[in-house]
This record gives structure tokens, C-alpha cells and sequence, in this order.
């Protein structure tokens, strides 16, 4: 199993690449990795969550949508395939095929940015992404992780809800037959709240520390974002680009230094860290290559083929060899999780394949109840090993 | 306290600010000159530092909601309010329903009514968080979504002066005052989504600018966009949610205003007297 | 360990308070048992230990108390939660996360507890409630048993000197709750940690309990708080288990909390009757109000209910009885049609209604579901029966609503909102929801849990006047002594098959397991109830 902030990283690259090019080889490359990294995937997980729609039939729809959808608003370039009378509004004028290039081009962009978080989805479990929430936001993690653990108790209590309404003769005809459904679900929740409430300050949990501390972090905050916000004033309409920007990143710094020492403020441990290997580092570093080629630009690389335009004219994309060999990074993931020829190269948490398994069998034989699967299976049945209940900040 | 507050205030109006601009920014940026720009080598960065800036006015708001909502009795509230409309979600997602309508905007406008500005900027972000988590989609559109939810729940207060001025509290005029503003709000959320999402779809804006383009053009591209592809959904969005405050406003207002009190009480030490 | 001085306390918003003048000392591994009637303070008591009440509620609070050395009032629960361990009611309402280990772990990590800290307490704590089998498992896959146990463990974590229970076993079936119970003794024996039990069904407990601290109804001021000795302070009180209002009426010395105390005594009577013949159950006239007729249902491929025949008569209560899981409640789903059976017929009132709609059957059956509480949504109580006449589209009318309020005591409270009432009032109210159409049959699954003693009585004496009048009554219940006082006929079931039916003396009499006190006291001789042995023995009720 890979760290889930290793493959926040991966995500990270591979949104940064498939933002920052429009160049088809690259494209093409990027959301190859994907579609490697999610195959590997699919073969390991135990039990893989049902993908809403999986991006093959995304891009089918997306595609030739922005294609179309492009070529018909905007009327640049040379190569005209045929003309609508310039009559019509915004629809007028020369229909073009590097305007229908482009479209098409930012819909594989898109289906590669979707195929990413189904890969994210697919490789991090539920409680897992929690765990990534880092500590200044303690409050919210504990409201999500409350809420996953109630979706099953809602879902229990719906039925009892139906059944018991369904015996005092209640029939569903209407919009308003729905209240007698929803009261009972509402009420019950808030005084199932108030219980859980007590029982968490029974157990000695502490709210948000109102400290004095806390307030100067929160005017610091305030502080950096007005910061930020005249720093970009600046720099976009008086043009003063280095003091906008330098405005901007000391707004930014301070806002970012005072969520990490709000973070430090509240001391928390870890039962279960989930520990960072070698291979997490692998993946991390070879991300990071693949997006800071495509965002940085370095001496000696020639990166004009990233900035490829199809206007004014159409014109055969180029390719750099170098570049190409720093995507494939993004295949990293997809080469670390196969473990079992692997084991020798790096460490391996022992007892992984067999914890899996047996939690699995475990759900098979619990008996859920009958539930709407799909919620109840990505809710419940996540097979999550070495998972940090609630946020670290940091990999230990 | 009046420093918190000010705090506040500054936190809402600069993030609401950066918000605004920078889902404007693809209209006037064919007006800006191009050295203002960061040239054309760096054209794409600009979805991924609206990013940036989004992400910290959103990190901004959490830090600064939370500090209400930080209590055992707030959290266990939230967590309960927000699994039982991130289940709500599955009506949309399930069960397709006519265009966006959506029932989660419900419970986070009265929500946000009942208890306040900062529980509803919590309760509507943290729904499309935990919703998103159950139905296996988190996507690349849920933080804008967290975020234009979050500021429906937070701005729901704003119809308590409203409804103290028709004195309705409790009556019908109430139910109006919330069905318009979950009404607007229904499309607005679905024009700044696309607002949002806009820049992904077409790509950069410099790229077509010619000598004579005047931002019109990009609003009047951004309407046809709108048009084509989400007025009849948003407009399901609008009326679904009157529907449903008209519907069930009055009595879930009452059964959170109930709760209400046992939620907020703080005891005070100095509140011992003898029997 | 625990003092308690001149303790009052009221609610926010309350007229009267809810402790007055409680006075009491407890000392250290004690194992013992609050007492009283429901609405008479148990639960506001123990909050108070651990800080609860009034940090957490509100309220004007007066008295000092101390517990372990600590003033709750001014250390917080946060301090208390370190020497004060609690469990609540609900087994479901406990938890923030979803698997055993790191819901124990939650509460020491937000301590920041050095790790191998954490990790030294987890284990011990997983192995003084034997959870180490379960530690990997999500909390929803656990019996109520489980989670109870799970929830001790959680509050132990802490290592601390006392722990608080209110009434941990009243949601859970009767295995379950010797379970949790075992662990409780195990921890008192073994530790020495200081218990505060509050418990409905004290003969369960009461063998194990060695002080009992007795609240006073708030009624009925005139008696104050009683902390004792467990065999002093129970001859004081009204509401007791059979076994021991039988010695208190005979005068046994020294009171016997269990049947092999009973047994000693009871003997020596019992030698000097002779034995005469169980009464036999009255000869079945009428017809039959509800029937199932060789009815299989399925779940998933497997059988919950096997080729089940069974009949409720006119004028009559059955008593259901089984363990968990045996398919009681899905045999009650079945007769108001809310589980279709995979074939046999059901018939209601001598018509077959297999395969209809509920809402039709529910007119002339009543069903109250072990979870009353998700029936009530209104505002009032008196909505709660408007609405389900208006569902089944009879007129709402005073002429019908009035008498059945009156009937079950909710008059007063017509225009209470129902979520504010006791269990008790909860109850009935639900069932007068149901029973608003005046059906001919009535459903109740499990209507006992969560009720005192003289609730239970009431629900006793209603059901038995409902029967007088003509309705049929089938009752599913885990509780033997309410059986034993409201059953007509009692009929066992086991994995989906019927196995015993018959007089509640024949069927109940023998059986280990489902014998109440009376029978085991007295074998043989049919006798379920405290009068049923009185009269047997030739004693006149005292007054």
C-alpha cells in the first residue's frame, strides 16, 4: 500500500501536467500512466469500490462535447471546414478545424484530470483521505469522521422509520407525504448528537482552544489575505508586477504559517501512523520531476513543444524525448504495487495480503442488512489497513 | 470581541473578494495588457493559481468557522446533520432526478438559518465533502463545490432581517423569505460552477485575443456556454428548492429551533444558588 | 470515595428540580446500584459524578459533592474524565469512529498520550473485556453486547477509579446483557474499581450489588435518599423483583437476592403443600383472530421462518418468547404484511390478507415496533392520533380520541410535545397511535425494554383490559416475569420453528431459561407470580 499522501502527490502531478499543456503526445502519455496506474490498481484492491463512470466512457462524452462546443463559438484560424451565415449570434462565422483541435484537445484534458481522481478514489480509502486532513483542522475531521460513521445508523434508522410510518397506514402520494419520513430521521439524529456529544466530553474531549493564540493566528489570517488580495489588485490592474507579487506571497506565507502553527497548537498523537517507506519516496520524487518539467523551466531543456497552440494554423505538434521520459514517472505507482516480486527491493509491511483478506471475509460474513450496496459498500467496505483514525499533519 | 469580530468581517469580505475575482478573471483578462499577464509561456498557470487562491480563502473560512463550532455538543451536531444530508444526495445521484435538482441545499439553508453563519459555511462544505466520500466520486470539481455550497450556508443568515421586518417568524412569509433565498441561490450555485469550471473547459482566453476583442465577447461566449449547457439544469435546481421549502420548512425550522437550545447553552460557574 | 453533600439540581428551564437534597457516601470498590422509579433522578445522579450535570446541562446546581479527592464542579468533565469512566444507554451512540481499537485509542490520542503509552492500555483494556477477538472488526457489525463492552473499554482506557454505567443493559437481550454484566463483576472483583450501576431490572443485578442507593420518587417527597447495605436498604423500597418482594412479604432473614438463597427457604414451605396439579389452560373457543398458516419466509436464500402455524384468538394474549435471532420479530413483520412469505397464508379476522398492503392491514391490526420512538413526529400527542386516522381516512373525532387518552393515562399531556415525555409516556403514546383505528389485534415487539417496574405493571394492566374487550394480543418479549403476569397462552420459537405453545405454567414452568423467579422457587406447582405463590401457600396479602 502506497502512503495516501504519496498519491496526493501523484495527483497533484498529474493535474499540474494536464493543466499546464496542450500538446496531444503529452496529453496522451499522461492519461496513459493513468489508465496503467488504475489497471494495477483494480487487479489489487480486494474490494474495489463501484466507479460512478469510468473515464473511457467520460472522454467518449466529453470529447467531441468540447470539441463541438468550441468550434462553434470561436472563429480563429485558417484551416475553414465550412461557414455559418454571420448573422447568427456568437455562432456566426467560419467554422475552423484548429478551433475544433483545441476543443478536442481540452476534452482529453479534462477525461485525463477526471481519469486522476478515479485513480485517487480507487487507491485511498475513505478514512484514509480523513486521516490527510491536516491538524489545524482537527474539528473537521472528527465532523467527517462522525458522519461516516453515522451513515450506516441513518440508513439503519430510514428503514425503521419507513416500516413504522408504512404500520400507521402512511402512503406516499405526495410531496408533503415525505415530512412524516424526514421529521423522525431529523429528530432522531439531533438527539442521537446529544448522546454522542456527551459521550465525547465523558471521554474527556476538548473543543477549539479559544486562546488568545488562537485569536492573534486567526488576525494574521485575516491579515495575509489582505494581503493577498491587493498584492493581485496590484499586480492585475496598476501592473506593478513585483510588488503584486511580492505582496502576494507574503499574504499567502502568512496565512499558511499561522494554519500550521494553529495545527501545533492542539497536541495530539497517533495510535496507528501510517509509516512512509521507501517506495512512497520513489513515488513522490518521481512525480515531482514529471510536474516540475512541464512548470518550471529549466537550462538547457528546449520545452517549447509543451506550449503547442493549434492557432493560427494547424501545424504537427513536437515532441521532446526528455519530456516523455519525465512523464513516465507518473507511472510509478503502478510499478510499486505489485508487491510480490518487489518484496526484495523494498520493505514491505508484513502480514498486508493477509489482513486484507481476512477482512474481507470478515464483511462477507457480517451481515450489513439490506441497504442500498453502493453507499454502504464504499462506507463499509473499505479495506483499510494502517490507517490513521484521525489527522497526523505529518508522515512519522 | 470586537477585534474577533472585525477579524471576521475581514476574513469573509477578502476571501469573498478573491472569490469573485477569481471566477471573473476569465472575462477580463483579454482586457489586460500582455505584460500584465504572465506571458504566454505561463498562460495555463492561471487556473492553478486561482486554484491556489481559492484554496486558501477556503482554508481561511474553515479555520475561522471552526472556531464556533469547536465544542463536543457543535461537532456531534454537525456530524449527525451533515451524514444525514450527505445521505440525502443519493436522491440526486441514485434516483436521478429533472436536471440539478439537488434536496442537500435544503438543510444547509435552514441550517445556516437556524444556527448561524459559520455552522452553515461548515454544514454545506462538509456535506459535499462527505457525500462525496460515500458515493466514491471525490472529483475535481468538489472543492469549488464545498466552497459555493459553504457560502450558501453562510450567507443563509442574512434572511433573518428580512423576516424580522414582515415579523413572520414561524408564519408562511418566513417560508417565502427562505424559498427565495434557496430559490436565488439555486442558480447562483450553478453559474459559479460553471464559472469555476469554465476556464477548464475552453482553455486559455489569451490565446484568442485579437486586437478589438472587448470583454463582451467573453461574456456574451460565457452566456452562450451557460445557456447551452446549464440554465435548464439550474433552473431545476431553482425550483426544486422552493419546492421543498415550501414544502418542509415550517416544520423542520421548528424541530431544529427545539434543538436549538439544548445545542448552544454554555454553563456558567457563577449560576449556583441554593434551593 | 464518593460523597455526596446536600446535592441540589435542577434543570434549565424546569419547574422542579430534579435532585433535591441528595446526601450519601459511597465508599471505594463498591459495587453499587442506583434505584428508583423512572423520572426520580438516576440518571441526573450519576452525571453528577463525573461532572456531566451541570457542565454539560445547564442548570442551577447546589451541594458539594467530591469523587475521588476531586470537586467535579470546578475540575470539568475534562479533568473527571481521567478518574470517572462513564457508559451510556444507547450502544449506538457512542462512537466516533468506526473500528474497536481506534475508537479505544480515540480518547488517548486526543490526551496526547506518547505512543507506546497507548498502545500498553489498549491491550489491557481489550483483555479485561475479552475484545481481542474483535479488535479489527467495524463497530457496526457488533451485537449490542459487543458495543456495550466496547464502550467500557473506551471509558477505561483511562485507567480510572470508578465507573458509571446508566443502565447499559436495558437496549440489549438478555444474553447480551449477562455479558456485560459478567464484565462488570470481573472488573469489581478483580480491580477493585468502584461501580455505579443504574439498572430497571434489578434481579439481574441485585445479587452482585453490595450497597444500593435508593432515590425517592419526586412524587413522593417524604423519603429521602437511602444508601446502604443492599439487604438493608431493599426492604424499604416499593418496587422490587418477585423473589424479593415474596421474602420481604414472608419475612425471610437474611434476604435472599437469588434463586440458591431463595431455595433454602422456600423448600422448608413448599414441603408442607402438597403438590397439586398445574392448571390447565382454558379449552380455545372463538375464532381465531390472526393466523398464520404454514408460512415460510425466506431471507437471502436462507429460511427465517419454517412452516410456522400459529393462532391468536379472540380475547386472548400470546407471549412469543426465543433468543435472538430466532425469528420473532420477522414473524410479527410477516402478520401485518410488512415481509412477504414465500408461500403459506395469513389471515386476519377470517380473511386472508397474504400479499396485501400495509397500510390496509395496519387498519384492523396495530403493530408497535421495538423502536417506538421512530412513529412520533407531531407537535402534540393529541397529533399523533390525528394523523394516523387521517391516514387511514376516518374522520378525526373527538368521540374516538378522548376516551383512548383517557385510557391510557395521556390526558394530561394532550398537548405535550411526545419527544419530551418519559419512555413510559413514549410508549404509550406510540401505542395509542396504533391503536386509534381500534383494531381488532394488537403486535407489540419487546415493550418492555427501557421500563420501570410499575410501568411494566401498567402496560401489564392495560393490555389485560384491551384483552377484556375483545382484542387479540400477541406480545414478543425477553422479559419472563412480564410474561408470566400478562400471558394467557405462551409459545416458544426457535431458528424459525415453533417448538413449544401451550399455558404459560406448562411452557414456561420447566424450562431454565425461561422460567421466571415464582417457578423456579417453586417447581412444579404452576405458580409464575408473587400472588399465584401467596395464594398458594395459604397467605393472606398484608397490608
Amino acid at each position: 500500500m502506497i502512503h495516501p499522501l504519496a498519491w496526493l502527490i501523484w495527483l497533484a502531478a498529474e493535474l499540474a501536467v494536464l493543466s499546464a499543456t496542450r500538446n496531444p503526445f503529452y496529453l496522451a502519455i499522461a492519461i496513459a500512466c493513468a489508465a496503467v496506474v488504475l489497471l494495477c490498481l483494480r487487479r489489487r484492491t480486494v474490494d474495489a469500490p463501484p466507479m460512478p463512470l469510468s473515464p473511457l466512457r467520460f472522454g467518449l462524452v466529453v470529447l467531441p462535447l468540447a470539441a463541438l462546443f468550441n468550434a462553434l463559438t470561436v472563429h480563429i484560424g485558417r484551416t475553414v471546414l465550412l461557414r455559418l451565415p454571420a448573422t447568427l449570434p456568437l455562432l456566426g462565422g467560419p467554422i475552423t478545424l484548429e478551433a475544433l483541435t483545441f476543443g478536442a484537445l481540452n476534452g482529453l484534458a479534462l477525461t485525463g484530470i477526471y481519469a486522476a481522481f478515479v485513480v485517487l478514489n480507487g487507491a485511498v480509502a475513505v478514512r484514509a483521505l480523513v486521516g490527510l486532513i491536516p491538524r489545524a483542522f482537527f474539528p473537521v475531521a472528527v465532523v467527517t469522521s462522525i458522519a461516516l460513521t453515522f451513515v450506516p445508523v441513518t440508513l439503519r434508522h430510514w428503514q425503521q422509520i419507513r416500516e413504522a410510518q408504512a404500520i400507521r397506514g402512511h402512503r406516499i402520494r405526495g410531496l408533503r407525504d415525505w415530512l412524516p419520513l424526514f421529521l423522525p430521521l431529523l429528530v432522531g439524529g439531533l438527539e442521537h448528537a446529544f448522546q454522542l456529544a456527551e459521550a465525547m466530553t465523558a471521554r474527556g474531549f476538548a473543543g477549539a482552544q479559544e486562546t488568545a493564540g488562537a485569536r492573534r493566528a486567526r488576525t494574521l489570517i485575516a491579515g495575509g489575505l489582505l494581503a493577498l488580495l491587493f498584492g493581485w489588485l496590484l499586480w492585475l490592474g496598476w501592473r506593478q508586477r513585483t510588488l503584486g507579487i511580492t505582496l502576494m506571497v507574503l499574504g499567502g506565507s502568512a496565512v499558511v504559517a499561522s494554519l500550521w502553527w494553529l495545527g501545533r497548537q492542539r497536541p495530539r498523537t497517533t495510535y496507528r501512523p501510517t509509516r512512509w517507506y521507501p517506495r512512497d519516496s520513489a513515488v513522490a520524487l518521481a512525480s515531482g520531476i514529471a510536474a516540475a518539467v512541464f512548470l518550471v523551466a529549466w537550462p538547457g531543456l528546449d520545452r517549447s513543444s509543451i506550449f503547442f497552440y493549434p492557432y493560427p494554423a494547424l501545424a504537427a505538434p513536437g515532441f521532446n524525448g526528455w519530456i516523455a521520459l519525465a512523464l513516465g514517472g507518473l507511472l510509478a505507482p503502478a510499478l510499486l504495487t505489485a508487491p510480490t516480486q518487489r518484496a526484495w527491493l523494498f520493505r514491505r509491511t508484513p502480514g498486508e495480503d493477509e489482513v486484507l483478506k481476512r477482512d474481507a471475509t470478515v464483511q462477507e460474513r457480517s451481515k450489513v442488512g439490506s441497504m442500498p450496496s453502493h453507499a454502504l459498500s464504499v462506507a463499509v467496505r473499505q479495506p483499510d489497513v494502517e490507517c490513521p483514525p484521525v489527522p497526523t499533519g505529518e508522515p512519522q | 470581541m470586537m477585534r474577533a469580530a472585525i477579524t471576521r468581517w475581514v476574513i469573509y469580505l477578502t476571501s469573498a473578494s478573491i472569490g469573485v475575482i477569481a471566477f471573473l478573471y476569465p472575462f477580463f483578462l483579454p482586457m489586460l495588457p500582455k505584460e500584465a499577464v504572465m506571458g504566454s509561456a505561463h498562460a495555463q498557470d492561471a487556473p492553478l493559481l486561482l486554484t491556489v487562491l481559492v484554496g486558501i480563502c477556503f482554508a481561511a473560512l474553515l479555520v475561522e468557522a471552526q472556531a464556533q463550532a469547536g465544542s463536543a455538543k457543535m461537532i456531534a451536531l454537525l456530524g449527525v446533520l451533515v451524514s444525514i444530508n450527505a445521505l440525502l444526495r443519493f436522491v440526486e445521484v441514485a434516483a436521478p432526478g429533472p436536471g440539478g435538482f439537488s434536496p442537500i441545499f435544503f438543510l444547509i439553508a435552514t441550517t445556516g438559518y437556524v444556527m448561524g453563519g459559520r455552522f452553515g459555511f461548515l454544514m454545506g462544505a462538509l456535506t459535499l465533502f462527505v457525500s462525496a466520500l460515500i458515493t466514491g466520486g471525490v472529483g475535481p470539481w468538489l472543492p469549488y463545490q464545498m466552497f459555493t455550497a459553504g457560502w450558501m450556508g453562510m450567507s443563509a443568515p442574512l434572511c433573518r432581517p428580512a423576516v424580522r421586518v414582515l415579523r413572520g417568524e414561524g408564519t408562511w412569509r418566513e417560508v417565502v423569505v427562505l424559498a427565495l433565498f434557496a430559490g436565488v441561490w439555486g442558480l447562483v450555485y450553478g453559474a459559479i460552477m460553471n464559472l469555476w469550471f469554465w476556464p477548464y473547459a475552453v482553455g486559455p482566453q489569451e490565446q484568442h485575443w485579437q486586437p478589438g476583442m472587448h470583454w463582451t465577447d467573453g461574456v456574451m461566449r460565457y452566456a452562450a456556454f451557460y445557456l447551452a449547457t446549464s440554465l435548464a439544469w439550474d433552473a431545476m435546481r431553482l425550483a426544486g428548492n422552493m419546492l421543498l421549502m415550501f414544502a418542509f420548512a415550517l416544520p423542520t425550522l421548528r424541530v431544529l429551533r427545539r434543538f436549538q437550545q439544548r445545542f448552544t447553552f454554555t454553563y456558567r460557574p457563577m449560576e449556583q444558588v441554593g434551593i | 470515595m464518593i460523597i455526596f453533600r446536600d446535592v441540589s439540581y435542577t434543570y434549565p428551564g424546569a419547574t422542579r428540580p430534579a435532585l433535591r437534597h441528595v446526601d450519601f457516601h459511597l465508599p471505594e470498590a463498591t459495587f453499587a446500584l442506583v434505584v428508583g422509579r423512572s423520572g426520580a433522578g438516576k440518571s441526573t445522579l450519576l452525571r453528577c459524578v463525573n461532572g456531566l450535570v451541570p457542565h454539560f446541562s445547564g442548570g442551577t446546581f447546589a451541594g458539594r459533592l467530591a469523587v475521588a479527592g476531586l470537586d467535579p464542579l470546578s475540575a470539568t468533565p475534562r479533568v473527571m474524565s481521567r478518574y470517572v469512566g462513564f457508559v451510556f444507554q444507547n450502544p449506538e451512540a457512542q462512537f466516533v469512529l468506526d473500528r474497536v481499537e481506534d475508537e479505544i485509542a480515540f480518547a488517548l490520542e486526543n490526551a496526547a498520550m506518547p505512543r507506546q503509552e497507548m498502545r500498553v492500555r489498549v491491550e489491557e483494556v481489550l483483555d479485561l473485556l475479552d475484545l481481542a477477538a474483535l479488535r479489527e472488526r467495524k463497530l457496526e457489525t457488533l451485537s449490542g453486547g459487543e458495543r456495550q463492552r466496547v464502550a467500557i473499554a473506551a471509558a477505561l482506557a483511562f485507567r480510572p477509579r470508578v465507573l458509571v454505567l446508566d443502565e447499559p443493559t436495558s437496549q440489549l437481550d438478555p444474553q447480551s446483557a449477562e455479558d456485560v454484566l459478567n464484565a462488570l463483576v470481573r472488573l469489581n472483583h478483580d480491580l477493585g474499581l468502584t461501580i455505579l450501576l443504574a439498572e430497571h431490572r434489578l434481579e439481574r443485578v441485585l445479587q452482585y450489588a453490595d450497597h444500593v442507593i435508593a432515590l425517592p420518587d419526586t412524587a413522593d417527597g417524604a423519603r429521602g435518599v437511602l444508601c446502604g447495605a443492599t439487604r438493608e436498604v431493599l426492604p424499604q423500597l416499593e418496587l422490587l423483583p418477585p423473589l424479593v418482594a415474596l421474602a420481604r412479604q414472608l419475612n425471610w432473614q437474611p434476604l435472599p437476592l437469588t434463586t440458591k438463597e431463595g431455595l433454602h427457604f422456600s423448600r422448608a414451605l413448599a414441603e408442607r403443600i402438597p403438590l397439586a396439579p398445574p392448571p390447565t389452560a382454558a379449552p380455545r373457543h372463538g375464532e381465531a383472530r390472526l393466523a398464520l398458516r404454514r408460512v415460510w419466509v425466506h431471507y437471502d436464500q436462507q429460511p427465517v421462518l419454517r412452516d410456522i402455524s400459529l393462532e391468536v384468538q379472540r380475547g386472548e394474549i400470546l407471549v412469543l418468547m426465543g433468543r435472538n435471532g430466532s425469528g420473532k420479530t420477522t414473524l410479527l413483520k410477516t402478520l401485518v404484511g410488512l415481509v412477504r412469505p414465500t408461500s403459506g397464508q395469513v389471515w386476519v379476522d377470517g380473511r386472508e390478507v397474504t400479499g396485501e398492503d400495509v397500510a390496509t392491514i395496519c387498519r384492523r391490526v396495530g403493530y408497535l415496533p421495538q423502536e417506538a420512538d421512530m412513529l412520533l413526529f407531531a407537535d402534540t400527542v393529541r397529533q399523533e392520533l390525528e394523523i394516523t386516522l387521517r391516514n387511514h381516512g376516518l374522520l378525526e373525532r373527538d368521540a374516538t380520541i378522548e376516551p383512548l387518552l383517557a385510557q391510557l393515562g395521556l390526558s394530561a399531556h394532550a398537548g405535550r410535545y411526545p419527544r419530551d415525555l418519559s419512555v413510559g409516556e413514549r410508549q404509550r403514546v406510540a401505542l395509542g397511535a396504533i391503536t386509534v383505528t381500534q383494531p381488532v389485534a394488537l403486535l407489540l415487539d419487546e415493550p418492555t425494554r427501557g421500563l420501570d417496574y410499575a410501568a411494566k405493571e401498567a402496560l401489564s394492566a392495560l393490555l389485560r383490559s384491551w384483552r377484556d374487550a375483545g382484542m387479540a394480543i400477541l406480545v414478543v418479549t425477553h422479559d419472563v416475569e412480564f410474561a408470566a403476569r400478562t400471558a394467557d397462552r405462551v409459545a416458544l420459537i426457535s431458528q424459525g420453528e415453533l417448538i413449544a405453545e401451550g399455558a404459560p405454567a406448562e411452557v414456561m414452568g420447566a424450562s431454565p431459561l425461561f422460567a421466571p423467579q415464582m417457578a423456579r422457587l417453586f417447581p412444579g406447582r404452576g405458580w409464575l407470580t408473587v400472588e399465584d405463590s401467596l395464594r398458594g401457600l395459604g397467605v393472606t396479602d398484608r397490608p
